[in-house]
């Protein structure tokens, strides 16, 4: 029988002991939660330590299959690099951190990546919000270099911060004058409300008028908006012949579909998304997405192409099937090409302090990596890459278009 | 007038998705005081049900069929094992349902991998009504919903198990005094409110895609429309959610989106200042 204690004293007291006790509870359950772990290599060199290698990503919270897209090329290239007798002849110990998808728990875990565990290198972050609340924590009071590894906004300049991921420059070079000869001038830019969306349409849209587009709205919604009825009849009614989305999840797939249903793609309209890769493909139905078009520096099918993408994918694959893929859109290859990067440029040091390894990284190449070579511009800490446009089909991506060599991001 | 016409039907269909989310939640909190914050990951349960029988072959509608009772199943045993010590500390209450919520949640988004995933309509295709397409599917949520609606009001209003259900509310000792089960209507009661909320879900995941965070976004418009209906009546937390819902779909027709999700806010602090018991206050004294 239910004890009716609402009002009396004994009540409040049980209530608040009970209180005490799920507290307690609670909060030693989060003190005690897994956030971090290490992999050791298979062999030890006995004169010198293992190298230590960071990663600091969002293994747990909304993006957790990003971050763990991100542990999984780490582990593999880290694996490989050891098979191959490590980095001057020492080894190297992987420790990864959950960034969980949370700016403050990030700053606390990086924080003791750095202090504790006195890593040589810090890679990860995905969003723009998590990589300024962690650079602080890795490159000015940590004194530590920090490989950032994810497409974003770019105008990121910090000293001894080097980025892998593509930039605006990079696809909307590329993606804008395609998609204005393969879909119109008429162009709509409904976007989240946040940093990536405002740079990326601020360079966007001097792109459109300079290849003789227009755009139509330019338009900003709450992160978490779920339902777009007056975005898509002001689409419909404005005859906006091109949708170039920075809509983010959860919004996107609703979104997409509202639009399907509204009729866009049945008139010829056409939907660009530069973040678009094939773990976005399951968000919608094939049918729903039907000749989008995406711009990023790896897609699965320049496998068919890149000799070495695909010795790389078919890697990546048999190490870790199953539902966490190698995609450019998650940073995975921006992580690849960074620890690939960053091996380079140790080597060519011989030694781990900062400065020296900052200075060799700064004009590092690789030959090979997800869709192909890559080279760091000097004085600029970001990446030449190749550029691909690539086009929904039947639910997969087929390259329409690819960049005639390393394309330049122009920044800093 | 095309624009008007598609106007009113969004609006009329988020409103109906709100109600339908809001339903099971409204039912537990008005009759017995508990703010469930697992709610929205019973509706993701619904959706996540709804998936896996698809998944396996299965036609979307039988997922659609089966998910409340499975999520029904799952609050029973919940409230079995968990909730039912919570009744007496509704502080607890909340932070024990918001931890059950958060290992649904991530156990969800472990089994799927993190990702979105789309199921599709069991009624696909547009009407067309002039030059307007209107989406087949959500015509048939406006449907539903006002048929679940319909029915739970009568279940609670008209029949002799909504009879006993209320007066548990009203007078647990009196209740009890007379012969009636408290401890088993709380656990019918809880079990029911999931099932609403498994229902929801299922409906739903057609239009929103499948993912962890599924639930997220109508726990706090959910509470905003309990609080704007007032707690403790079937029918304010209703109509709470049918304005909860008909002004996050209206505002971005009028002003820019983003100060949208602001207003509404704004708009029920100023109510419930002026009405701090709600739209229909709870008669009970």
């Amino acid at each position: 029988m239910r004890k009716q204690i609402k009002d009396s004293g004994i009540a409040s007291m049980t209530s608040r002991r009970r209180f005490l006790q799920s507290a307690a509870w609670m909060s030693g359950a989060v003190a005690t939660s897994v956030s971090s772990w290490v992999l050791r290599p298979g062999w030890v060199n006995a004169a010198e330590a293992p190298i230590k290698v960071g990663i600091a990503t969002d293994l747990t919270g909304t993006i957790a299959n990003a971050g763990n897209a991100n542990a999984n090329v780490a582990k593999m290239v880290v694996k490989d690099i050891n098979n191959a007798g490590g980095i001057l002849g020492r080894p190297i110990e992987l420790l990864i951190v959950d960034t969980a998808s949370n700016e403050s728990v990030a700053v606390a875990n990086v924080g003791r990546l750095i202090q504790r565990d006195k890593v040589d290198v810090v890679l990860g972050g995905i969003t723009s919000g998590m990589r300024n609340a962690i650079k602080d924590v890795i490159v000015t009071r940590g004194k530590t270099l920090y490989i950032y590894p994810q497409q974003y906004e770019g105008k990121e300049c910090t000293p001894y911060l080097f980025c892998t991921g593509p930039v605006p420059a990079q696809q909307c070079d590329q993606i804008i004058p395609w998609l204005i000869k393969n879909g119109g001038k008429r162009f709509a830019l409904p976007s989240a409300n946040y940093i990536w969306p405002h740079v990326l349409n601020e360079y966007t849209r001097k792109l459109i008028e300079n290849n003789g587009g227009e755009v139509i709205f330019e338009e900003y919604y709450p992160l978490d908006q779920v339902e777009y009825g007056a975005t898509i009849n002001k689409i419909m009614t404005n005859n906006v012949e091109v949708v170039f989305n920075s809509i983010i999840w959860p919004g996107v797939g609703p979104f997409f579909k509202q639009l399907y249903e509204a009729g866009f793609s049945k008139r010829g309209g056409r939907l660009a998304c530069v973040y678009y890769d094939e773990s976005a493909l399951s968000i919608n139905e094939p049918q729903e997405i039907e000749g989008l078009a995406a711009c990023l520096d790896y897609f699965r099918t320049v496998t068919a192409l890149d000799p070495a993408s695909a010795r790389i994918q078919v890697e990546y694959d048999k190490e870790f099937p199953g539902k966490i893929l190698l995609t450019a859109g998650t940073a995975a290859t921006g992580m690849y090409r960074g620890l690939k990067l960053w091996e380079v440029a140790v080597k060519e040091a011989g030694k781990l302090d900062r400065e020296h390894v900052a200075a060799a990284l700064d004009h590092a190449k690789i030959s090979e990596g997800p869709g192909g070579p890559a080279e760091m511009v000097p004085g600029k800490r970001h990446c030449r890459l190749n550029i691909y446009t690539a086009v929904v089909k039947n639910g997969n991506f087929e390259i329409a278009a690819r960049s005639e060599g390393l394309v330049d991001p122009r920044e800093c | 007038m095309e624009s008007a016409l598609s106007a009113t039907f969004e609006i009329l269909n988020f409103g109906a998705i709100m109600v339908l989310v809001v339903l099971g939640l409204g039912i537990i909190a008005g009759m017995m005081g508990i703010f469930n914050f697992a709610h929205g990951e019973f509706v993701l349960l619904g959706a996540y049900a709804t998936y896996l029988v698809y998944s396996f072959g299965l036609p979307v509608w039988l997922g659609m069929l089966g998910a409340p009772l499975v999520v029904g199943a799952i609050g029973f045993v919940l409230e079995r094992l968990v909730i039912r010590h919570f009744y007496a500390a509704p502080i607890v209450a909340m932070l024990g349902t918001y931890a059950l919520g958060l290992i649904i949640r991530e156990s969800v988004r472990s089994l799927i991998g993190g990702l979105y995933i789309t199921v599709p309509e069991p009624i696909v295709g547009s009407l067309t009504v002039g030059d307007v397409q209107l989406s087949r599917w959500r015509f048939a949520i406006v449907v539903i919903t006002t048929a679940v609606v319909l029915a739970s009001y009568l279940l609670l209003t008209r029949t002799s198990l909504g009879l006993r259900v209320r007066a548990a509310i009203e007078n647990p000792s009196l209740a009890r005094a007379s012969g009636i089960s408290t401890n088993a209507l709380y656990a019918i009661t809880f079990t029911f409110g999931a099932a609403l909320a498994g229902l929801a879900g299922a409906l739903v995941v057609p239009v929103f895609s499948l993912s962890a965070d599924l639930g997220v976004r109508f726990l706090i418009e959910g509470f905003l429309a309990i609080m704007l209906g007032g707690i403790g009546s079937f029918e304010g937390s209703m109509a709470g959610a049918a304005v909860v819902g008909v002004l996050s779909a209206a505002l971005p027709w009028v002003v820019a989106p983003a100060l949208a999700d602001v207003l509404i806010f704004v708009i029920a602090i100023v109510f419930v200042k002026f009405k701090p018991r709600g739209l229909i206050a709870e008669r009970r004294t």
